[in-house]
C-alpha cells in the first residue's frame, strides 16, 4: 500500500517536471508564434484578434525573401563544403596514425570552443586586413572555421565505429578503391554524415554572430531579426522567427526519416 | 567462372593437377619492427587439400595468412603459386579468397547481396549473379528465402555459412580461413567443422585454414603444419603429428603427453633425472646422448602379474576423472606427475590413494632431442 502510494507520488513529480521542462523550452517559441498570429501590432495577453495577415506580409516581401536566399545559400554552401572536409578529416582521424596527431586534432577542434563573437571580431579584423569585401563568401568562410569541427566531430564517431576489414574484405573480394567506397564505406559512414549535414546546414541557418561581422551588405536571417529588434520592429519578425524555427523542425523531421528509411531498407529499423 | 584482374594467377592456379604443389612458401620471413614475427618458413601447399596451420596465439599464423591473401608481404623470401611469383601481387590479383575471423559480411545488405558481392563488382550480369547466389545458398545449406533476409538477423552459424558462400561466388582456386569458427559455441562449432569437410570435398577447391584449435586442426585437415613463435615445427598428416612429433612443442601441443628428459649414463643405459636410480629401454638410439622421451597417456600399462613391458615405474593414484569410454589418473612418481588413460573396463573405481605399477614399451615412446 505505502509502495504504490509512492510510486503514484514519484509519477505525479515526475510529469509535473516534464511538463515544466517542455513549457520552460517551448513557452517562449509558442509566444513567437502567437505573436505572429495575432492582429495587433504588439504582442500582448490575452490576445484579441488572430490573423495571418503578417504571415502573407512576410511570404510576400521583396526583403525577407532575398534574405531567405541569402541564409539558404550560405547554408548551402557550409553544408557541402564542411561536410566534405569533415568526412575527409574524419577518416584521416579515424583511420591513419601520424606523428602530432593528436596536437592536430585538438588544434582542429579548438575553435567550437572559442566565443563566436570574438571569433567573428577576429576573422572581420583579418579580412579588413588582406583586403577583403565582405559578402555572403566572406560569412561562408566564418561558419566554416566553426561548423566544421562540429561536424568532424559528429562523423568521427561514425568513423570510430566502423570496421575497416569489411573494406579489407571487399578489397579480397575484387571490389576497386571506388567500388569499395560507394559499395561499402558510404552507405555505412551514411547515418553519420546525413547527420553532419543536418547539424552543419542548422548551425549555418541560424548562426548570428558570425554572421554579424562578416555578411557586409548580404543580410541574413538571424541578423535581419536582431536589427529589426534594436530598431523598426514590426510583426514580421516573430513571423519570419517562427518560419524559421518551423523550416528549421521540419528538415530535422526530413531528416530523422531519412535515416529511418535507410535503416528499414537495410532491414535494421 | 568470373572474368577477372585474378585471372593470371587464376589459370596459373588452374592447370596444376589436384595433389601437385600448388602454392610454395620459400624461406618467408616477416619483420615488424625490427622483430622477426615470421622465421623462414618453408612450406608447400597442394592442390585441392585442406590444409590447417594451427599454433598458439602469437605464433604467426594470421601473419602468414595475410601475405598468402596479399594484405601483407613477406620482408624477405617469396610466395610461389606454381612457378609464378605472387610475394607482391594486391589482393585482388591473386587466386584467393579469404573468409575473415570475425567474417566480415557486410551489415547493410542482405545475405543475397553479400553472396552476389564479388560477382557484382566484376559486372556479372544481374539474373546470373541471382542464379549463381542461389545455387551458393544451396551447397551451404541455407534455404531459398534467405536470399532476401538481412544479414545481421541471421544465426551465428547461418552468418558463418553465408561467408563461405562469399568466398566460393569468388571463385577463387584457393579459400583462405582465419579461424571463423572461433567464437561458435561448441556444439555448432563440431556441426559446422564437418560441413566444412564436406564442402570441401564438394566444392573441389584448395582450402587453408588457421586455428589455434588442436581438435579443429586434427578433425577437418588432410595435413597439418604446426607453428610456433614464427617457425613452423613440423608439417604432417594428423595421424603423423600425433604418432611422431618431433619435439616436445609439436607433442604438447598435440594432446596430453608425459615427458621425461633422458640421457645415455657413463656406466651405460638411459636414465632420467625424474626417475634417480632407474635405467630405461629408449628407441631409437641414434648418435644422441641426451634428449625427451615422450608418451601418451594411452601408451601407458597398467603393470600387473604377467604383464611384459620394456619400462616400468611405481606411482601413487593422486586423482581419477572419468571421460566416459576412458579413464584419465593423475599419478605421482616422487615430485613428477604422470596422466595415464585406461579403457573403462580395465579400471579399479577406488584406486585414488593406492599405490601401483605402470610401463609402456620402447616403441611406444617417441624420443626427441628437443
Amino acid at each position: 500500500m505505502e509502495y504504490t502510494k509512492q510510486g503514484r507520488r514519484n509519477r505525479t513529480l515526475i510529469i509535473i517536471w516534464t511538463i515544466f521542462v517542455i513549457a520552460f523550452i517551448y513557452l517562449p517559441v509558442i509566444c513567437d508564434a502567437l505573436s505572429s498570429i495575432s492582429k495587433g501590432r504588439y504582442f500582448m495577453f490575452p490576445i484579441k484578434k488572430f490573423s495571418l495577415d503578417w504571415w502573407s506580409k512576410t511570404a510576400n516581401s521583396i526583403e525577407i525573401s532575398s534574405l531567405v536566399s541569402n541564409s539558404l545559400l550560405i547554408a548551402f554552401v557550409v553544408t557541402i563544403l564542411s561536410t566534405v572536409i569533415a568526412f575527409c578529416g574524419a577518416l584521416a582521424f579515424a583511420r591513419f596514425s601520424w606523428k602530432g596527431k593528436k596536437l592536430f586534432q585538438k588544434i582542429i577542434l579548438l575553435p567550437v570552443f572559442f566565443p563566436q563573437p570574438v571569433l567573428g571580431l577576429a576573422l572581420l579584423l583579418w579580412f579588413n586586413a588582406i583586403g577583403i569585401n565582405l559578402s555572403w563568401q566572406t560569412a561562408v568562410f566564418a561558419h566554416l572555421v566553426w561548423i566544421t569541427p562540429v561536424v568532424t566531430l559528429v562523423i568521427a564517431i561514425q568513423v570510430y565505429g566502423f570496421d575497416p576489414t569489411l573494406e579489407d574484405a571487399a578489397r579480397d573480394l575484387g571490389a576497386t578503391p571506388f567500388q569499395i567506397f560507394y559499395r561499402i564505406t558510404l552507405p555505412l559512414l551514411w547515418p553519420g554524415v546525413w547527420s553532419g549535414m543536418l547539424f552543419a546546414f542548422l548551425l549555418s541557418w541560424g548562426n548570428f554572430p558570425l554572421s554579424l561581422y562578416t555578411t557586409g551588405v548580404d543580410n541574413t536571417v538571424p541578423k535581419w531579426l536582431y536589427s529589426k529588434m534594436v530598431a523598426g520592429y514590426t510583426p514580421m519578425v516573430p513571423t519570419l522567427g517562427t518560419m524559421s524555427t518551423l523550416g528549421a523542425a521540419g528538415l530535422m523531421l526530413v531528416g530523422a526519416l531519412t535515416v529511418y528509411m535507410m535503416h528499414r531498407r537495410q532491414g535494421r529499423a | 567462372m568470373i572474368s577477372s584482374k585474378n585471372e593470371v594467377t587464376q589459370n596459373v592456379a588452374e592447370e596444376i593437377k589436384p595433389g601437385q604443389p600448388l602454392l610454395d612458401l620459400v624461406n618467408v620471413c616477416r619483420d615488424f619492427d625490427k622483430v622477426k614475427v615470421i622465421k623462414n618458413v618453408n612450406l608447400v601447399v597442394k592442390k585441392n587439400e585442406f590444409f590447417t596451420l594451427v599454433g598458439p596465439s602469437g605464433s604467426g599464423k594470421t601473419t602468414i595468412l595475410k601475405m598468402l591473401a596479399g594484405m601483407d608481404q613477406p620482408t624477405s623470401g617469396d610466395i610461389v603459386l606454381g612457378s609464378k611469383s605472387i610475394s607482391t601481387l594486391p589482393p585482388d590479383k591473386r587466386p584467393t579468397c579469404m573468409v575473415f575471423q570475425f567474417l566480415a559480411l557486410f551489415p547493410h545488405m542482405t545475405v543475397g547481396q553479400n553472396i552476389e558481392f564479388p560477382m557484382r563488382v566484376k559486372g556479372m550480369r544481374a539474373e546470373d549473379c541471382i542464379a549463381k547466389a542461389q545455387k551458393l545458398l544451396d551447397l551451404v545449406h541455407l534455404p531459398e528465402d534467405y536470399y532476401n533476409k538481412n544479414v545481421m538477423k541471421c544465426s551465428g552459424g547461418e552468418r558463418q555459412r553465408v561467408a563461405i558462400a562469399r568466398a566460393l561466388a569468388y571463385d577463387s582456386e584457393i579459400i583462405l580461413f582465419d579461424e571463423p569458427l572461433s567464437a561458435i559455441d561448441a556444439k555448432l562449432r563440431k556441426t559446422l567443422q564437418k560441413e566444412l569437410k564436406d564442402l570441401h570435398r564438394r566444392s573441389g577447391k584448395t582450402f587453408i585454414y588457421i586455428t589455434h584449435s588442436l581438435e579443429e586442426a586434427m578433425f577437418m585437415s588432410d595435413r597439418v603444419g604446426v607453428l610456433c613463435k614464427g617457425e613452423l615445427k613440423q608439417v604432417g598428416t594428423p595421424e603423423e603429428i600425433y604418432a611422431h612429433p618431433v619435439s616436445r612443442f609439436v607433442a604438447e601441443f598435440i594432446g596430453d603427453v608425459n615427458i621425461f628428459p633422458i640421457r645415455v649414463k657413463p656406466t651405460g643405459g638411459w636414465g632420467s633425472t625424474d626417475f634417480p636410480g632407474q635405467l630405461f629401454k629408449v628407441e631409437p638410439h641414434g648418435d644422441d646422448l641426451e634428449g625427451y622421451i615422450i608418451v601418451r597417456p594411452e601408451a601407458l600399462k597398467l603393470v600387473k602379474e604377467g604383464t611384459q613391458v620394456d619400462n616400468v615405474i611405481e606411482c601413487k593414484v593422486l586423482n581419477q576423472f572419468s571421460l566416459g569410454s576412458r579413464s584419465q589418473f593423475q599419478l605421482a612418481c616422487g615430485k613428477k606427475e604422470i596422466t595415464l588413460e585406461l579403457p573403462r573396463s580395465e579400471v579399479d573405481l577406488n584406486s585414488v590413494g593406492k599405490t601401483i605399477k605402470i610401463g609402456w614399451n620402447a616403441h611406444d615412446a617417441i624420443f626427441v632431442t628437443e
